[in-house]
């Protein structure tokens, strides 16, 4: 059987079909508690959030008009609804993410005259969660959901040179902490 | 010569320098293994990033999620049932009390009037009747009845209805928590 697009399982759902809503779920449910769960650095409220956004989207479904790619739509959905989250939290995102010229320094966990290469993915992995909330957004959107640097404008409402200043930042920020580790001698 | 700074070796990752440019870091690179470790480690995070792997939810969260868009469909619906049901019941208590008086104002007039001569006789002493039995009705202890049964009913319909909006709040909560 072919894979349904968005819009046909959106149309579906819109006519009445209301279980085809669980195929838009599954599809997006792992990519967006992926990008949750680096925002909000927390595993449950991340799926709490991503229930929230899911509700959100189902009861907006009517106002979705497909000027933009459904899962752009939704992934703004997702994006706005964490940053409430982290506001309500009163963590302070205003000062801490709204400017992209924002510095920051990433601390490991690990010892870092003891990190072999094949420690690499799994150092870097941990350390995504340690960006700040809109770099860890970014990273998460661009590399795991595969989106261009143009749909990540969209969903966070920046421009397109602020998303990828964002985008150099947080790797420059990770490859720091490679060099810092005795790998570095063999990069050269 | 352009200055080779991060920001440069970002876009030299992605490909979107001109040709010149890419010409010029390339040479810069060759000339520097400080530029060339920095950019190995950029290209080994870009690498690495390209294989982060996705946190999974917990497996019963598309069901879970289901019921809880069936749950939110259901209730308005029952919603307005119930508003239906308690409209329904105060128009007939409404009528009922309506007959009820109409019946013991045709009654009394029947006997006060006896045998009227003329149907204009009858129509004054019908109105005279609605009146007096209005009166009995909504004054004294007949209205403290009347309004002591209204407000019961309003009591237990806002309870109801109270409740009801409670338990939908608390199953959309509950759902949350998957």
């Amino acid at each position: 059987m072919r894979n349904l697009s968005d819009q046909e399982i959106i149309d579906s759902v819109r006519k009445g079909n209301d279980s085809d809503y669980s195929i838009i779920v599954n599809r997006y449910k792992n990519k967006a508690f992926s990008m949750l769960k680096r925002m909000l650095k927390n595993d449950f409220d991340a799926e709490e959030v991503l229930q929230d956004c899911f509700l959100k989207a189902y009861r907006s479904l009517t106002n979705f008009k497909g000027e933009s790619k459904f899962s752009t739509w939704f992934y703004r959905i997702v994006y706005n609804t964490a940053l409430t989250k982290l506001s309500s939290q009163k963590r302070k995102t205003e000062t801490e993410m709204s400017s992209v010229e924002d510095h920051f320094d990433l601390v490991s966990d690990y010892n870092s005259d003891e990190i072999e290469k094949e420690d690499i993915n799994k150092l870097i992995q941990e350390t995504i969660s340690k960006l700040p909330e809109k770099h860890s957004a970014v990273i998460t959107m661009f590399y795991l959901n595969e989106m261009t640097i143009d749909e990540i404008s969209e969903v966070m409402g920046l421009s397109i040179s602020n998303v990828k200043v964002m985008l150099h930042r947080s790797r420059n920020a990770l490859r720091d902490l490679i060099l810092k580790t005795k790998l570095a001698e063999e990069l050269k | 010569m352009i200055q080779i700074t991060d920001e440069i070796l970002n876009k030299y990752l992605d490909g979107e320098l001109s040709r010149t440019e890419a010409d010029q870091v390339k040479s810069a690179l060759h000339n520097s293994d400080e530029l060339r470790r920095k950019l190995n480690a950029l290209k080994l995070v870009h690498s690495n990033l390209s294989s982060i792997i996705e946190d999974k939810v917990s497996n019963d969260f598309t069901e879970k999620l289901m019921k809880q868009i069936v749950r939110k469909a259901t209730a308005p619906k029952q919603q307005k049932y119930f508003i239906a049901s308690v409209v329904a019941f105060i128009t007939l208590l409404c009528l009922v009390i309506f007959g009820f008086s109409i019946s013991a104002m045709i009654s009394a007039t029947s006997s006060a009037a006896g045998n009227s001569q003329s149907v204009l006789d009858s129509v004054s002493s019908l109105s005279e009747g609605l009146v007096k039995m209005l009166h009995q009705l909504f004054s004294g202890t007949g209205l403290s009845i009347i309004g002591s049964i209204f407000s019961l009913i309003v009591l237990i319909s806002g309870y109801f209805f109270f409740e009801m909006q409670k338990r939908s709040k608390a199953s959309i909560g509950n759902g949350q928590h998957l």
